[in-house]
């Protein structure tokens, strides 16, 4: 009987022992984050508009069908990157993903901002660069400092109504996405 | 010991996952959410959960998403009954309130909106709403469901102050699920 019980207890402590290690672990070794859904799209550098799944599709990313979706992917090995250009007058926000898919940094348009999106996105090192003042950066630019050197840019844009979509989407895909040359 | 170890272990980490009420998740009535996932430096439990969940999570400045599985008194929803969507939103730009599958696609009639939108429905004088998903034709603000079996309502709150320190009041005013008939 106290054998019994106290190998259910070992299992007990192992049992939360491989939760742990679950837990923990499942970030790195998981193919299936939202780093790795996007990966297949061509956005290196430049904008492009998420597709929208129709009803019944299957939603991977669960985007909101009532909004419009930006994506670019950078890569801050190749230098510093910023996500620029001016969207249309509606409610907009913005969020710069690591590759785990962990948001780093978000801001909508409420926030004093306006139309245009100016962002700027540095790793550490560049980072260091930029407060020696040995990078030139426009004035005005918002900084986001990554952690790591592959992100994404996901800007998400409200079209006021399902008429003005297209024209909205053409807009949206209009941001420039690029490394900034040091 | 082992058999004790493998299902404490891996099924606490399935449940801190899916349910996960007693790990990152908040539970307000039948609304879902987890609260840190748009943080920039996510808990453990928060941080698997991104990875699991694969999707472009909204940033803490852009807003909240909150996910009802079930109705006001617990039992699943599912798209023979007919549900009301009844009271008042916390305060937020605009929300979507989309119904959706176990795959995250809308399970609105394909032709029609996919869901409702905080500027286009219909309220009462003091403000709050009354909107209807149901198979069968329902009064005032209505989404025609489509398919069978069980589904989810996905509700999310842009620019939302929910958490913004007034928490308890208005996460108070999220809307009641209520089954009508089946």
């Amino acid at each position: 009987m106290v054998r019994t019980l106290l190998y259910l207890l070992g299992g007990l402590l192992l049992g939360l022992v491989i939760h742990l290690v679950v837990i923990l672990i499942l970030p790195r070794i998981s193919e299936n984050a939202a780093y790795t859904q996007v990966a297949s799209i061509e956005a290196l550098n430049r904008t492009t508009l998420l597709a929208l799944p129709k009803a019944g599709e299957a939603n991977p990313l669960h985007l909101d069908p009532d909004m419009s979706y930006g994506l670019c992917k950078l890569d801050l090995s190749a230098g510093p990157g910023e996500v620029t250009g001016t969207l249309p007058l509606a409610f907009w926000s913005v969020a710069v993903y690591d590759s785990t898919g962990t948001v780093l940094y978000s801001t909508t348009n409420r926030d004093g901002i306006g139309q245009t999106l100016d962002l700027g996105i540095f790793d550490p090192a560049q980072t260091r660069l930029l407060a020696e003042q040995k990078i030139d950066i426009s004035p005005g630019l918002l900084i986001v400092e990554a952690r790591t050197d592959e992100v994404f840019v996901v800007v998400r844009l409200a079209p006021p109504h399902p008429s003005v979509r297209d024209r909205y989407e053409a807009q949206l895909e209009r941001l420039a996405c690029r490394n900034i040359a040091i | 010991m082992l058999v004790v170890a493998l299902g404490v272990g891996f099924g606490l980490s399935w449940y801190a996952l899916s349910d996960g009420r007693l790990f990152g998740a908040s539970q307000y009535g039948p609304w879902v959410t987890w609260t840190r996932a748009g943080a920039p430096e996510p808990d453990p439990y928060t941080r698997a959960f991104i990875t699991r969940n694969a999707a472009l999570q909204l940033g803490q400045a852009e807003g909240l998403t909150l996910v009802a599985t079930t109705d006001s008194d617990g039992r699943r929803l599912d798209r023979a009954c007919r549900y009301r969507v009844d009271g008042r939103t916390p305060t937020s730009t605009f929300w979507t309130l989309i119904p959706v599958d176990d795959h995250d696609g809308s399970v609105a009639r394909p032709d029609g909106p996919p869901g409702f939108h905080s500027s286009r429905i219909a309220r009462s004088n003091d403000g709050s709403m009354q909107l209807y998903f149901s198979k069968t034709l329902s009064p005032l603000n209505w989404i025609e469901l489509t398919g069978d079996g069980p589904f989810s309502l996905v509700l999310t709150l842009y620019d939302t102050v929910i958490f913004s320190g007034v928490g308890a009041s208005e996460t108070a005013t999220l809307p009641s699920i209520i089954r009508e008939s089946c």
